[in-house]
């Protein structure tokens, strides 16, 4: 019993929280939660204010943004009309940005919070760093990446198809 | 959307952030000897927080975590001293009896090389190397008995890393927080990048000090050279500099081989030794090593070295490479955002493919 005590006053229930979560991330699907905790090694945590933004159209974008509580939401900016519609709303245990993770390139929307929200950021540094220095990881979160892109290509596709 | 407070162009808000930074300039002037232990401090729990890092992402509490590092390093230490100290205690003891015998026998090996030299090109005689000499040998235990305060160092430095590694992250952590938030990625990318090549460059040049101290230790014992301890921790702290490890390890060996043997084949030995751990860390140490750290030029190292000697003495020597790492860190970024984020070069053309998607 003492024992337990003393385990759980050492222990750190937090960390074991965000464990389970990632395990509940797409991205991260196929990683075991031994594996995580590398992950977890990788990712910058901070908390974004209500009305806060996250990154503007047009940024260079640099990291992955997975959101553990509150909700972001994502808006574009119309060529055209110039007019400012929002396309999506991301809630906890989803993610956006991942783009960035393959190529610097300007982001496609703007995101600010929606309420007091907390992500975990993945910088493309650090994946690649996780890529060379553990590739059975890095090698999992690329496949999953490439088929939420695949994913993410087809819906674009198959959108005017639905509509007619 | 959310309210832009950026694009008022208000510079009123630079004004505190300013102020902070003048006053804590100010301060780094005005109290410099007493800030130095806290900057060591934070230089050791930088190169320490990957540690805390690592147990505190398998579950344990960061108080927990520092103190058992702590724990571990002192019951490290403590095997440690404790195995040198027999060495040291009696190698100090032997060398305060027999550095007379030394001196003096250091003195008639110079002066007949110098009664030499002088007879073949009497211009030399006005270096004056007798009481050149003479002076050197008079002010060479003054000069050991005056590092003795920056022994203290190694006491308060430890005790400042504990509360820095308890407490700093939560600093960090409110630092980050409070960044604008527009920024925060590209801040936040800019940190990790110079984290990511100083930090290998400072852990592993630990590594690298304790490799080379554990090499010239053990064989310098099995050449049985007297003073091998005292010899190989010195290796060690001035491995700390590039290059100096080994040259170091190299002239001060021989002095001592010279004394103990009086002959040269030892000298020899022990230059191909030094000669052996410079390469072994060129060739296979530094490659393994320092991989994922920043890459510089030797003439640059060399450059840096020097520089940081003028400005600010040993601790400038030490210090250059660190910060070299962090100026070419800066200078690299500050290219690649000239490219991305102000568009000094024409915008990054995204990958096109011409067959759709099937």
């Amino acid at each position: 019993m003492k024992f337990l005590t003393l385990f759980s006053r050492l222990y750190d229930e937090e960390i074991l929280a965000k464990l389970t979560f990632l395990q509940s991330i797409r991205l991260f699907e196929g990683i075991n939660k031994r594996q995580l905790i590398h992950v977890l090694e990788s990712l910058q945590e901070r908390t974004y204010l209500k009305g806060e933004t996250i990154f503007t159209q047009g940024d260079i974008g640099r990291a992955l943004f997975i959101v553990f509580s509150g909700k972001i939401a994502l808006a574009r900016v119309d060529k055209i009309t110039q007019k400012t519609e929002t396309i999506a709303e991301v809630h906890p245990a989803e993610f956006f940005g991942e783009m960035a993770l393959l190529e610097e390139m300007p982001r496609t929307a703007t995101a600010y919070a929606l309420e007091d929200t907390k992500v975990f950021m993945l910088f493309k540094i650090k994946l690649d760093a996780l890529l060379f220095a553990r590739p059975r990881i890095g090698v999992t979160i690329a496949a999953q990446l490439a088929k939420i892109l695949s994913a993410r290509l087809r819906a674009i596709l198959e959108q005017p198809a639905e509509q007619s | 959307m959310p309210t832009e407070t950026a694009k008022k162009n208000n510079y009123a808000q630079l004004i505190l952030p300013a102020c902070i930074g003048i006053a804590l300039v100010y301060l780094v002037v005005m109290a410099t000897s007493a800030i130095f232990p806290f900057i060591l401090s934070a230089a050791l729990a930088y190169i320490l927080s990957p540690i805390i890092k690592y147990l505190e992402v398998r579950g344990i509490k960061r108080a927990y975590a520092v103190a058992g590092l702590y724990l571990g390093i002192g019951l490290l230490l403590f095997v440690v001293v404790y195995l040198l100290f027999h060495f040291l205690s009696f190698e100090l003891e032997s060398l305060q009896q027999s550095w007379p015998e030394y001196a003096g026998r250091m003195q008639q090996f110079v002066l007949n090389l110098n009664t030499k030299i002088v007879h073949n090109y009497p211009f030399l005689a006005s270096l004056k190397v007798e009481q050149n000499l003479q002076r050197f040998l008079e002010a060479a235990p003054q000069f050991i008995l005056g590092l003795i305060p920056a022994l203290t160092l190694l006491f308060i430095v430890p005790f400042i890393t504990f509360f820095m590694l308890v407490g700093g992250a939560g600093i960090i952590d409110y630092l980050i927080d409070h960044l604008p938030s527009r920024h925060a990625e590209l801040i936040l990318h800019i940190a990790s990048r110079i984290d990511g090549s100083l930090g290998n460059y400072l852990r592993g040049i630990v590594t690298e000090a304790f490799v080379i101290f554990l090499i010239a230790f053990t064989g310098l014992i099995y050449m049985s050279l007297d003073y091998a301890a005292v010899i190989a921790i010195l290796i060690g702290v001035s491995s700390l500099v590039p290059y100096l490890g080994a040259i170091i390890g190299a002239v001060l060996s021989s002095i001592v081989a010279y004394l103990q043997f009086g002959t040269f084949l030892p000298i020899l030995k022990i230059m191909f030794f030094f000669a052996g751990i410079r390469f072994f860390d060129d060739w296979f140490l530094q490659p393994y090593i320092m991989k994922k750290a920043v890459k510089l030029n030797p003439a640059i190292i060399l450059l840096a070295l020097m520089a940081g000697g003028e400005i600010g003495g040993i601790w400038g020597v030490i210090f250059s490479i660190p910060v070299t790492c962090i100026i070419k860190e800066i200078l690299q970024i500050a290219v690649e955002l000239q490219e991305t984020e102000f568009r000094w070069k024409p915008k990054p053309e995204p990958t096109r493919i011409s067959i759709p998607y099937t």
